[in-house]
């Protein structure tokens, strides 16, 4: 288990963010894998278009292990991603 | 024998008991039904408990070892994922029909990997849930791939040759959903125990053990390992590997060229019989 340290705040600009599973680029490049993907548009028996506008929302649920890289804000095509430290 | 042998195992390993594969114990699982008691905590429960300590590790930091220690009781008494050798998964699959190979979940929600047909599919699904799960689009892309027990072993095989180690899961009742091929960090069960001790996955009934007069010290094995077991003693030129942090997945073991990587019982280590 990791020690307690400074652990940043990662806000996602989700009117700028619309297809991440699409773009993917900050979930591929990020070293420490703080991303996460998940559909919110679920219609059952359907699979859900990756490229649909809204229909996957990206969050940073493990911003505990963000070593502030910058990797992802530089790869953000749309500059959705914003990281401040206390 | 770990804790989810001595609930269901009758005195062997909990997956090795043809129970953990039967139709009836997988219609128990539905809530309210089941056979062992949950207390407070459904099964959907304590998916949600999990991504609270997830949450909480960033967010609130002093709360954080309270609540560790809550939901590692609650998973105790509700079982997890084990680390298993190839051998293992084999034994598994044999007993685990039918059997459908299907998308990996977390790989797709952590590093939006995309896997859409049946050479790419990585996961797989045992028992009688798999002829309902084909019918989940909306979750498992391109449905799953049934496939018979000498494929299911080839098939993991390819796996455990691209550096998945294997994982037997079972959240939820002493039914076997079916074995992951997992990598870190992608994977969430690994992380989630290496990051945060929750106890997601727990070790597996074997440890490696190094011969060192077999071993050359051709360092093909550290690169395999997902739990930093693994490092190259320099002046001994040999590989080393910690007992304590091995969680017995196996893959050294299948990658060592001369066979001086051994899979030896955990229960005949004295120091080793209680962790998990």
């Amino acid at each position: 288990m990791q020690k307690m340290r400074t652990i940043p705040k990662i806000e996602i600009d989700h009117s700028m963010c619309l297809t991440p599973f699409d773009c993917k680029k900050c979930l591929q490049i990020c070293p420490q894998a703080v991303f996460f993907v998940e559909a919110v548009k679920v219609e059952r028996f359907k699979e859900t278009n990756l490229k649909e506008p809204g229909a996957f929302r990206l969050e940073a649920p493990s911003r505990y292990a963000c070593s502030g890289c910058n990797d992802c804000v530089e790869a953000c095509p749309v500059d959705a991603i914003t990281i401040t430290w206390p | 024998m770990c804790f989810m042998c001595d609930m269901w195992g009758e005195g062997g390993v909990w997956f090795n008991n043809p129970k953990a594969y039967s139709r009836r114990i997988y219609k128990l699982r539905a809530p309210g039904t089941s056979l062992r008691k949950y207390g407070e905590t459904s099964e959907l429960g304590i998916g949600a408990l999990m991504e609270k300590v997830q949450r909480a590790r960033s967010d609130d930091p002093d709360q954080f070892p309270g609540l560790l220690n809550e939901v590692n009781e609650a998973i105790v008494r509700q079982g997890s994922g084990q680390a298993v050798t190839l051998k293992e998964a084999c034994d598994i699959v044999d007993m685990g029909m039918p059997l459908a190979s299907m998308h990996c979940i977390c790989r797709k929600n952590v590093r939006a990997i995309e896997e859409t047909n049946a050479q790419e599919y990585s996961c797989l699904g045992t028992g009688v849930g798999m002829f309902k799960w084909e019918r989940w689009p909306e979750r498992y892309r391109g449905g799953v791939h049934f496939m018979a027990a000498q494929e299911a072993k080839e098939w993991l095989e390819k796996w455990d040759k691209a550096g998945f180690m294997h994982l037997v899961m079972m959240i939820g009742g002493n039914y076997v959903e079916g074995i992951c091929n997992c990598e870190y960090p992608a994977c969430l069960a690994i992380r989630r125990r290496l990051d945060l001790g929750l106890l997601t996955l727990i070790k597996g009934h074997y440890v490696a053990q190094v011969d060192y007069d077999t071993c050359i010290g051709c360092g093909e094995c550290i690169k395999r390992c997902q739990f930093g077991a693994l490092k190259f003693e320099v002046r001994l030129d040999k590989a080393n590997i910690d007992h304590f942090a091995c969680y017995g997945c196996g893959l050294c073991e299948t990658e060592c060229t001369t066979g001086a990587i051994k899979m030896v019982e955990r229960k005949t280590f004295p120091a080793l019989r209680e962790v998990w």
